[in-house]
């Protein structure tokens, strides 16, 4: 079986290109699809199939590295980590907020009620914490583009 | 790290009136991309044909690897590919025959890539290159750049005329060649503006053979924003500027600007005025390239970007010495010890350009 990873690009976004490819690894990582040893990528294979800079995947993978949320071992690749990485109860709150404020500008503007944010945000906490699939052993992925 | 492509006050014009290049300094470090955005005639297409010593400058300077392409040695013009906007080659030659060619003047000709290329990008090896059709002879000009593994690539429009599966192949192919060995330093220019956002690592905006603006495409897509806000009444409050603006525009109670953002609490003053409501957009290079062109041109040196790209100092080249076009000292980095007339081998392979003064 062929696991495939399906990225995708905005360019309009005005979200640089590396930032978007951590938050979709982050995204797949929160809702279970990489595992703890997964195999992403290579950077060349990444870097061709969305036809973005290598040094853009590169700094991608570094910084989901600094994140603890990949390892690189050396002349292998880059893997799911194992462990997230311990960062200070203070970090938490303040990325925390930094998103949440996000949102409640969002939501304001596009005239969202509040209730309704709460049961987004609830539905949302849901579908990251799915059940535990019967496969748990690690696999390799390749990916798919997407624009 | 010393820049490998760099132009000086560069100038030139065609005749008594136009000015193509003007003052331009570039400086382009090793492993970068750079993206050369502007309109028709802004002087793109010029600035290419200097660096690549098909034009003499007027004044200023226009080096790549140190070295002014207009004496340059074969030796160092071999570590350089170009592809014009104008045809390849003569016309009854077939890319067999370019192959065969370029293996005589170029060390380190690979001619299994030019092979695998043609087999990719289904070029007939055999058929004369006057009888491909538009968009295969402009791949069959990148195949041929490709295989004379470069050091440099200067590439001018390389994506007009092809179909959008063939600009998705050139673009694979170029990440490929970023992602090999030494990797390369390319330069080219386009109007695919969302090409660049995935692949460029810095963008220039020329107008009117000026650079007048530069930055590196991350910190632009992380700070470059539209920001507008909408006062109460029928105009803004007196005194009311947005932070961060680079050109504002006031229509009725409507105030936008084209904004550098760095951080969203810059715009929180504007946030806590009674009744004033401020909404921020992303730009993509496209809006911001529209942005910058829609309204009457900015003074030069408008720069969004701390991190403009420019390689600090430099190269400094030891002043030259050359006796006559490609033939140097042996101090001489840029010359070399062949005694063949220059065989332009660069000019050679890239063939014929198109006008001057264009793009």
């Amino acid at each position: 079986m062929i696991h495939r990873l399906h990225f995708q690009i905005d360019e309009r976004s005005g979200v640089p290109v590396y930032r978007q490819m951590m938050d979709q690894v982050k995204y797949y990582v929160a809702g279970g699809t990489l595992r703890q040893g997964d195999q992403l990528p290579s950077i060349r294979e990444l870097a061709s199939a969305l036809t973005v800079n290598p040094t853009t995947v590169v700094k991608a993978y570094t910084e989901l590295e600094r994140d603890g949320v990949i390892e690189m071992r050396h002349g292998k690749g880059a893997f799911v980590s194992g462990r997230a990485k311990a960062i200070t109860r203070e970090e938490q709150e303040v990325a925390l907020r930094r998103s949440a404020k996000q949102l409640v500008v969002e939501a304001t503007q596009l005239q969202v009620t509040p209730p309704r944010v709460i049961t987004v945000v609830r539905e949302e906490l849901n579908a990251v914490n799915p059940a535990p699939s019967a496969d748990e052993t690690p696999v390799k992925f390749t990916v798919v583009p997407g624009r | 790290m010393a820049a490998v492509i760099e132009t000086r006050s560069l100038t030139k014009s065609f005749g008594r009136d136009v000015v193509a290049v003007s003052a331009l300094d570039l400086s382009i470090a090793p492993g970068a991309v750079y993206g050369l955005i502007g309109r028709n005639g802004a002087g793109k297409t010029t600035t290419l044909r200097l660096l690549m010593g098909l034009l003499r400058a007027d004044s200023g300077s226009a080096r790549v690897l140190g070295c002014d392409f207009w004496e340059a040695s074969p030796a160092i013009r071999q570590r350089v590919a170009y592809v014009s906007q104008g045809h390849l080659a003569p016309d009854w030659m077939a890319l067999e025959d370019l192959d065969r060619y370029g293996g005589h003047f170029f060390d380190r000709w690979d001619s299994a890539h030019a092979r695998f290329l043609a087999r990719r990008w289904e070029l007939p090896w055999k058929r004369p290159i006057g009888k491909l059709s538009g968009g295969n002879q402009r791949l069959a000009a990148l195949a041929m750049a490709l295989s004379a593994r470069p050091e440099v690539l200067i590439l001018d429009e390389p994506a007009a005329g092809l179909d959008p599966i063939a600009r998705r192949a050139l673009l694979v192919c170029l990440t490929e060649v970023l992602s090999d060995g030494d990797g390369a330093t390319i330069l080219l220019s386009t109007h695919l503006l969302s090409d660049l956002e995935r692949l460029a690592s810095h963008v220039g905006i020329m107008d009117r053979g000026r650079l007048v603006a530069e930055g590196a495409v991350e910190d632009w897509q992380r700070t470059m924003r539209r920001v507008q806000v909408v006062f109460d009444g029928t105009k803004p409050p007196e005194g009311i500027s947005i932070p961060g603006a680079i050109r504002t525009q006031v229509l009725g109670p409507v105030m936008t600007a084209l904004a550098r953002v760095d951080d969203d609490a810059q715009l929180d003053g504007l946030r806590q005025i009674p009744n004033a409501r401020v909404f921020v957009f992303p730009l993509s290079l496209e809006e911001l390239f529209v942005e910058f062109f829609d309204r009457p041109a900015p003074a030069a040196g408008w720069n969004p970007g701390t991190d403009s790209g420019r390689s600090g100092t430099g190269v400094e080249v030891a002043p030259h010495k050359s006796v006559g076009r490609g033939v140097a000292t042996a101090a001489d980095p840029c010359g070399g010890d062949s005694d063949v007339e220059p065989v332009r081998a660069g000019r050679e392979t890239s063939g014929v350009s198109g006008p001057p003064g264009e793009g």
